[in-house]
């Protein structure tokens, strides 16, 4: 048996794997740590309470993603409400300098959200997700994600009050967010997802903007990063979004029943990247069955190789109660599982 | 020239002041607030939305679409074979709306607006603006399980939202704003726009008509736009730049809706840089023929910045007309 020489970087994969199985990012808060959020805003208990159940509920996930058998994990986002204004005020974090939580505002029937405000020139803060990512790595030997929001939806769902034009705001937000991530690689994180949700929002106008902010944000830097493109007409940018310079980028494929998979075979998918495919629809509490997954798997590999895939529910498991997320992990790891046996990998 | 509002106003106050509207349809989820004493809500909201519209000095005012959850299911719902369906990202924004779905024949049963507008009219010493969606807009963010043809569908909106404009026109309303903002993101629609806008007219008078556009400019279509049956051509130019070239290259013989201020963020503009906007375009448009007012409805920035703007858009109006603010 050889010696071990090197010891081994949990946060990073040992070889590829067929079919590689993760999730995109957050889940359902405990109600426990759902309480805790409303009485810490309310000054009834104090930031090292509200941490502790923060971290208790990151294990709880962790331990849920090992339990189902995901290759590698989210830390869960246990300590965020909002993938922007986490970064920009929401009580908790520790925000970009130059931003702050606005009034609220409407996003559809009686919902309302606190729109972030850019209202002077940006600054980084210092680091605003490496404590939870080291916590979180630190209680399993799978690799676990760091989790940041790109420049260009940063900007895009905020208001700006301090930059002449969105793209001096987006290419400073950038440097900022690039910042993050150098902090994330020094801390030991190898799998960085950079999330770009609003990148399809002006595709004619904007689309190389978001491209060179991803550049701004990575280049140069040694790590792996992926990219989560959500609901929207990714049609219109998929030639454009292909150029993104990350390794991995995914979309929610199970939303439009894998009708992607027709942009793929009509316009191809650049050779030096993986592609991620949302197996489960995560707007639905609605369980899918194993074959209809398998079924999803088998006609992705028809377009590209097991080693290059990874798998994944649609989106974020926010919305979606704790069992609910766990029934959909485990539909999505029974049917990779079976997959892998067929294909012999 | 008049100020006035191009349809939508946010809906609630922040904290610490109690957020009413919220609240109370929180509560009558929970079935702790019955269908009658939440009416009894939504009008007296409405009534302090149309009264700050007219503390900050706008001529014409709308109701400010309190009871709306969006353009698109507010009227829609209660025509023939509706159904309301999934959430969809409202265009180029991070709002959503729930998609009309059509199942059959789409027809017009009972009056949504004329009522809202009567009431609206009663509790307001300001003319009020009725705002009703345009057919080729609602046709486009529709789900079509019946028509098979966007056009045909747009149409049928035509027919039905003309009985919204007759029974409008009948209860006293003389100022009716069409909203048709996606014509902006597609002109190549036009002739089917065009058409639209032709049968939802067809027969109707009595009253000033206006047909509303935002997020983009519509530069290359506006000579044609300038031929609608319509009164009132309404332009955003913040979001929409090169609506002040369009403007300076055709002959403007309509009014002018001039969306100036910004009503997606929340930087506030100054009464002289509106001002200044309002003498440029009066340099193509007569200004007694112009309808400065913000870019488009401003639910899209909270409440007391929407105030904020209807107040720097009233005082730079003020500045052009020489009178004292």
């Amino acid at each position: 048996m050889a010696t071990q020489t090197k010891t081994k970087n949990a946060a990073k994969l040992d070889r590829p794997l067929p079919l590689t199985t993760t999730a995109v990012g957050s889940y359902a808060k405990p109600d426990y740590l759902t309480k805790a959020r409303s009485e810490f805003t309310q000054g009834k208990i104090d930031r090292a309470e509200l941490d502790k159940l923060e971290k208790k509920a990151t294990e709880y996930w962790i331990r849920v993603q090992e339990k189902v058998g995901l290759d590698v994990l989210v830390h869960g986002e246990m300590e965020r409400g909002d993938m922007v204004a986490y970064f920009s005020g929401e009580e908790g974090g520790n925000p970009i300098k130059g931003m702050k939580l606005g009034g609220l505002v409407r996003s559809y029937g009686n919902r309302y959200y606190h729109k972030p405000i850019i209202h002077d020139r940006l600054e980084y803060p210092g680091p605003m997700t490496v404590d939870m990512w080291k916590y979180a790595q630190g209680l399993t030997d799978r690799p676990v994600k760091g989790m940041l929001t790109g420049a260009y939806t940063m900007v895009e769902w905020s208001f700006d009050e301090a930059y002449p034009t969105r793209r001096e705001a987006v290419l400073d937000m950038a440097r900022i967010i690039r910042s993050e991530v150098q902090e994330l690689v020094k801390a030991g994180c190898y799998y960085i997802q950079i999330d770009e949700p609003a990148i399809h929002t002006r595709p004619e106008e904007d689309f190389q903007l978001a491209i060179e902010a991803m550049h701004a944000t990575v280049d140069g830097i040694d790590a792996e990063f992926h990219t989560h493109i959500c609901y929207g007409p990714v049609e219109k940018v998929y030639t454009e979004m292909v150029k993104l310079p990350v390794k991995q980028i995914h979309l929610a494929f199970k939303n439009t029943d894998f009708s992607y998979l027709d942009l793929i075979r009509e316009n191809g998918y650049p050779a030096g990247k993986d592609l991620g495919v949302g197996v489960t629809d995560i707007h639905t509490r609605f369980i899918e069955n194993v074959d209809e997954v398998k079924d999803g798997l088998r006609r992705t590999l028809e377009l590209l190789p097991a080693d290059r895939l990874w798998i994944l529910p649609d989106c974020g498991l926010k919305t979606r109660t704790v069992e609910e997320s766990e029934a959909k992990l485990r539909v999505m790891v029974e049917a990779v599982q079976a997959i892998r046996r067929e294909i012999g990998a | 020239m008049q100020t006035t509002v191009v349809g939508n106003y946010p809906k609630i106050l922040n904290r610490p002041k109690p957020a009413r509207l919220r609240n109370a349809i929180n509560k009558r989820d929970r079935g702790d607030l019955t269908n009658e004493e939440l009416a009894q809500i939504k009008d007296e909201v409405t009534i302090e939305a149309i009264a700050e519209q007219i503390a900050a000095g706008i001529d014409l005012v709308t109701d400010g679409q309190l009871r709306w959850d969006d353009d698109q299911t507010y009227v829609a719902r209660n025509f023939k074979n509706i159904e309301i369906g999934a959430l969809q990202r409202y265009l180029d924004t991070n709002t959503y709306y729930r998609e009309p779905e059509v199942n059959g024949p789409v027809s017009f049963q009972k009056p949504t607006l004329a009522p809202d507008w009567e009431f609206a009219h009663k509790n307001s010493s300001k003319p009020v603006k009725a705002i009703v969606p345009g057919p080729y807009t609602l046709a486009s963010l529709s789900v079509d399980k019946h028509y098979n043809s966007r056009e045909r569908l747009a149409l049928a909106y035509a027919e039905a939202l003309r009985e919204e404009i007759q029974a409008l026109i009948a209860a006293g309303c003389k100022n009716i704003q069409i909203n048709d903002p996606v014509i902006a993101f597609a002109k190549e629609d036009f002739k089917f726009f065009q058409a639209a806008i032709v049968k939802l007219l067809d027969g109707i008078s009595g009253a000033e008509t206006g047909v509303y556009t935002w997020f983009s400019d519509c530069a290359s279509i506006l000579p044609q736009m300038l031929e609608l049956p319509i009164d009132v051509i309404g332009l955003d130019f913040v979001w929409g730049r090169a609506n002040w070239d369009a403007l300076k290259t055709v002959s403007f013989n309509k009014k002018l809706g001039l969306g100036i201020v910004d009503a997606r963020n929340t930087r506030l503009e100054s009464p002289d840089g509106v001002a200044e906007a309002i003498k440029r375009a009066a340099e193509s448009v007569p200004a007694e023929r112009i309808y400065a007012g913000p870019s488009c409805g401003l639910e899209y920035v909270p409440r007391e910045t929407a105030f904020e703007k209807l107040k720097v858009l009233v005082e730079g109006a003020r500045r052009v007309e020489g009178v004292p603010a």
